[in-house]
């Protein structure tokens, strides 16, 4: 795996989707190749920061309680 | 045997057991495509309604999550989609390249801090806003993956398309979320930019500097999409038998224009 090829995957590295050899082979390019660690563990920092930010808005009590209602109400 | 209307009294309960526990992902994704409550409660409520209506049509066995899902976003094109959206093109190669160089600069800052000092003054609402400035095909496969957990696969079912434009979709998305963010970040001049040597200013000098640079970047919340005519081929390695998804045809629909 080339420099280029690397940041082209690293969010699917990230994500854990790729076969065990495409993930193998990213690990050892970053071993030997400090700018590419470096940047991969960048993506990896921005994107604990974002879930962490964005995380989740549960449903309002009233919606569910309408829900529910409307369910049964269509059931009958 | 049971009179119909207890049966489907019955199913009404049944449907309630297994719709219900989705109610808070459902509204969440619902409240960051409509980006109000009250639109993002009527749409959970009317795909609640649908799937009920259809839940005998619901295959046993696959993902009824991802199922539900599908419905919300047909609800949402349905009802929401078409009135708006004249979406500006924009150059995703352009941006990528400014990325770049963003993240190269800053990349040993980013990983060096451990308590992410850079982002701690950012505010949710920032991070919100940049969500919001992505193109909406963007934006949906970002919350999909990022926050719903779906696989590339069941992202590919709920959205209907292929798996290689989920896949490509999912990278720009990322990218141009991170770029928004880091350029928030150099607003609030905890990195540094591109080609912005640090400099002494008068004050003066510095509130013109600042506006200028703003008045030149696009408006933010602005819907825009990337350019149609770029053929890249971003996932060559998608079809690899590595890759533990199966990449079907690219009907390329990837950056259309609606
Ligand atoms: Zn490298």
């Amino acid at each position: 795996m080339l420099c280029d090829d690397v940041r082209r995957v690293v969010y699917f590295f990230l994500d854990g989707s790729m076969g065990d050899r495409k993930q193998s082979e990213f690990r050892s390019h970053l071993d030997d190749c400090p700018d590419c660690e470096t940047r991969t563990a960048a993506h990896r920092r921005l994107r604990e920061f974002i879930r962490k930010r964005l995380s989740p808005i549960g449903a309002p009590e009233h919606l569910k309680i309408r829900l529910s209602a409307s369910l049964h109400v269509s059931a009958e | 045997m049971k009179s119909a209307e207890v049966q489907e009294h019955e199913q009404g309960w049944d449907f309630e057991r297994a719709a219900m526990p989705y109610v808070d992902s459902l509204y969440n994704t619902a409240y960051r495509m409509t980006r109000n409550s009250e639109d993002a409660e009527d749409l959970v409520q009317e795909t609640y309604l649908k799937a009920y209506k259809y839940y005998d049509k619901f295959e046993e066995g696959t993902n009824f999550k991802a199922w539900l899902f599908k419905i919300m976003k047909n609800t949402f094109i349905n009802n929401y989609r078409k009135k708006k959206l004249t979406p500006h093109k924009i150059d995703f190669s352009e941006i990528e390249e400014s990325y770049e160089r963003v993240i190269q600069k800053n990349a040993p800052d980013l990983i060096r801090d451990p308590e992410s000092e850079i982002f701690q003054d950012m505010m949710d609402a920032d991070v919100k806003r940049a969500l919001d400035s992505l193109p909406h095909d963007y934006k949906m496969v970002v919350l999909l993956a990022d926050i719903e957990g779906f696989s590339y696969k069941e992202i590919a079912e709920i959205l209907d398309c292929p798996v290689g434009t989920v896949m490509s979709r999912l990278y720009r998305g990322r990218k141009m979320l991170e770029r928004t963010l880091l350029d928030y970040a150099r607003k609030y001049g905890y990195i540094r930019g591109e080609a912005e040597p640090a400099k002494m200013r008068s004050r003066k000098d510095e509130t013109k500097g600042r506006k200028k640079k703003d008045d030149a970047k696009p408006e933010e919340g602005e819907a825009v999409e990337p350019d149609d005519n770029e053929e890249e081929v971003l996932f060559a390695g998608a079809d690899d038998e590595e890759f533990e998804f199966e990449v079907e045809d690219e009907e390329d629909e990837q950056f259309e224009i609606e």
